[in-house]
């Protein structure tokens, strides 16, 4: 039994669920932007790491850690909603082209001014548990307590986003300003601050994110922190489709585990190239994501 | 004797007088034909009538005249450039090249890339890597190759394009950008890894091609006036073609896929088909581009590839003008320049070079940039000037 938990297979397994719960988390937050406002958010990394250097960078005079997620927290759901008002909505109803070019401009920008400010040196960040594997038998497992805290923290985000969706009242408006704006304005929903919310989600998500990663990939906090994992998320989210939290959620999670018996078994530099070839053949096979009911586009 | 004999007679004479003189008085040969085809371009126009006639009905004729012209001009002026300058025109050539690729993309299909930094990489590292394996393949052939290495991978990637709407396109070319340095090290045997490879000294050109350009003989590789001019003419050569597919019947099928594809499809125009086509385009002129900057270079480095050329190649293009043909050369110009412009900005300040503001700058003034075109005039540069020059139009009519 010990040496079957210590096994190559359940190890690739449980370090890929760990990755997965990370691509599925930006996933959740790209389909929150793009099922409330039709958006692919390019910048859906980039806003996220500028509020973690804003909340973290409060380490470094002494504020208690979780204060300091607190804080980025709270500048996430600010940067979302400033960024939603300004940037986003003079861009409903434009060619669907523009909110992606707008996007990537706010993406170099955000990048340019973090590197600016904090310059582009990797911080560390303190992982709040032990990211040491535990070992049984001198072995280790494939799991340290602070990968189990990101996967757990990972499913109860996810858990909060369907919850607020299916069971409160604001979700059901979040739901309905996203189908039919018209009809739920005339219901006496506020659209507009509905859009808002939903951008503010998806930032908040997306600094959970960043923070877990800036903590356990041993990477540090960087400006560019986000990109490479973005393209994973996007992936996710494509594969399991945009219109679905679920779907995203549950592809991510199963890319995590793929992509890590591609790098164990193969090499790391095929992780992106299957990851690619992946998102290629779903697109080509389920345009629309393999999970979602696929709906006849109005003309 | 008729007034078009007459008129043909006068053209023909003149071309031959300016030819002799262009031969007589240029140093190099390639001045001489610049002097001939200009004169050439005037005699043709003589003879088949006014200006404001040919344009009217014979445009491709046209686009050809204006194009040998300006080439032309380019050709002339870099001979009394500096050396840097001439490099710099040239980098901003190959750049302009991928622009309308990409503006062609946009303006055809209404889709956007954000990958064809790494479809440059492609075009730049299938001439080096072909170079080194086959180095005595005329350099011509060597670009004619990586073109086609560069629109095989947009088919591969462009297939699922067929079903793909805006935002997904945008986000699979996104993800190649970011794959592109991990393909390149998957085969670091070919691609000389974190190194990249030089091009070895036995490149050659076809003899009449070196003759063209330069009045002695060249060694291929360091002779940057002799490079700067064949970039400028294969810059000439991409955007006559361009300029005529933009005009021709696949061009106007295009516009409409991009403004109602439903009414496309229901007057006959095959969507995934044209989709495609754009997008194979799109990519095979972003490898020419990459192919004459390794030629330029005389190398190729993996960095020079990375995710930041791809979103600074879409910066400039929307600067310029998204769409338009004019677009691409301004962004060229942009590309070519902002480098200078930002090192005078700074020591104009007074900012120190070497902080993290100063390094950034760049960044900063694209994302910015990027951003203000887009909210408040989406058609760049070349489409506010456009705007303008219409709006005069109207204004006088009115009078």
């Amino acid at each position: 039994m010990d040496s079957f938990l210590t096994s190559r297979v359940v190890t690739d397994v449980l370090s890929g669920l760990t990755n997965g719960a990370i691509y599925g988390l930006v996933a959740l937050s790209l389909v929150l932007v793009w099922r409330a406002t039709r958006v692919l958010n390019f910048a859906q990394g980039a806003m996220p790491m500028f509020a973690t250097y804003l909340g973290m960078g409060l380490l470094s005079y002494d504020w208690p850690y979780w204060v300091c997620v607190g804080v980025s927290l709270v500048a996430a759901f600010a940067i979302g909603a400033v960024t939603e008002r300004v940037l986003v909505r003079p861009l409903y109803g434009k060619p669907e082209i523009n909110p992606i070019v707008v996007m990537v401009g706010y993406l170099i920008i955000l990048e340019a001014f973090a590197a600016a400010i904090w310059s582009t040196t990797p911080r560390s960040l303190p992982a709040p548990f032990s990211p040491i594997d535990w070992k049984l038998a001198g072995q280790p497992v494939g799991l340290s307590p602070f990968s189990l805290f990101e996967v757990v923290t990972a499913l109860v985000v996810m858990g909060a986003i369907v919850g607020l969706f299916r069971f409160t009242r604001i979700g059901l408006q979040l739901r309905a300003s996203a189908l039919a704006p018209e009809v739920s304005r005339l219901l006496g929903v506020r659209v507009g601050r509905m859009l808002t919310l939903g951008w503010m989600l998806s930032t908040a998500v997306g600094a959970v994110t960043a923070i877990l990663v800036a903590s356990n990939f041993f990477t540090g906090l960087t400006p560019q922190l986000m990109d490479g994992i973005f393209a994973f998320g996007f992936i996710a989210a494509a594969v399991g489709g945009l219109d679905s939290p679920v779907g995203a959620v549950a592809s991510g999670i199963a890319l995590g585990v793929v992509l890590q018996f591609v790098g164990d078994y193969l090499n790391s530099n095929a992780i992106i190239l299957v990851a690619l070839g992946i998102l290629i053949v779903s697109l080509m096979v389920r345009p629309n994501g393999l999970l979602t009911r696929s709906a006849a586009r109005r003309v | 004797m008729s007034a078009v004999a007459r008129r043909g007679a006068v053209a023909l004479g003149g071309l031959v007088v300016a030819v002799a003189l262009g031969f007589a008085l240029a140093p190099r040969t390639s001045d001489a034909v610049a002097v001939a085809a200009v004169a050439a371009v005037a005699a043709v126009g003589g003879f088949v009538g006014s200006l404001p006639t040919v344009r009217a009905e014979h445009p491709a004729l046209a686009r050809a005249m204006l194009t040998v012209v300006l080439v032309d001009l380019v050709v002339f002026a870099t001979a009394f450039l500096s050396v840097p300058t001439d490099f710099n025109l040239a980098t901003g050539a190959g750049m302009a090249i991928v622009l309308l690729g990409l503006s062609f993309l946009t303006g055809a299909s209404g889709q956007i890339s954000i990958g064809n930094g790494a479809f440059m990489g492609v075009g730049a590292f299938a001439t080096a890597i072909w170079a080194n394996h086959h180095a005595t393949t005329p350099i011509v052939v060597t670009l004619l190759i990586s073109v086609a290495v560069g629109a095989l991978f947009g088919l591969l990637l462009g297939l699922p394009a067929t079903r793909l709407r805006g935002p997904y396109l945008a986000g699979m070319t996104l993800a190649f950008a970011v794959a592109f340095p991990a393909i390149l090290s998957s085969f670091n045997s070919w691609t000389g890894g974190d190194s990249g490879l030089q091009l070895p000294n036995s490149v050659t050109a076809p003899p009449w091609l070196v003759g063209l350009f330069h009045a002695g003989t060249p060694t291929l590789t360091t002779d940057t006036l002799w490079l700067t001019d064949v970039v400028m003419v294969a810059t000439g050569v991409a955007f006559f073609f361009m300029a005529n597919l933009f005009a021709s019947r696949t061009g106007r099928a295009m516009r409409l896929v991009r403004d109602n594809d439903v009414a496309a499809e229901l007057v006959g125009v095959a969507l995934p088909r044209t989709r495609v086509i754009a997008f194979v385009i799109s990519a095979a002129y972003a490898a020419l581009g990459g192919a004459l900057w390794t030629l330029l270079n005389n190398s190729v480095s993996p960095a020079t590839y990375g995710f930041a050329l791809s979103i600074t190649i879409l910066a400039v293009i929307v600067i310029g003008g998204i769409g338009t043909i004019s677009g691409a050369i301004i962004g060229g110009v942009v590309y070519a320049y902002s480098t200078n412009v930002i090192a005078w900005f700074v020591a104009r300040t007074g900012l120190n070079p070497q902080g993290n503001l100063a390094s950034q700058l760049n960044g900063i003034i694209f994302g910015a940039l990027l951003i203000v075109t887009m909210m408040f005039s989406p058609l760049g540069i070349a489409g506010t000037i456009r705007h303008l020059r219409q709006r005069r139009a109207l204004a006088r009519e009115r009078r």
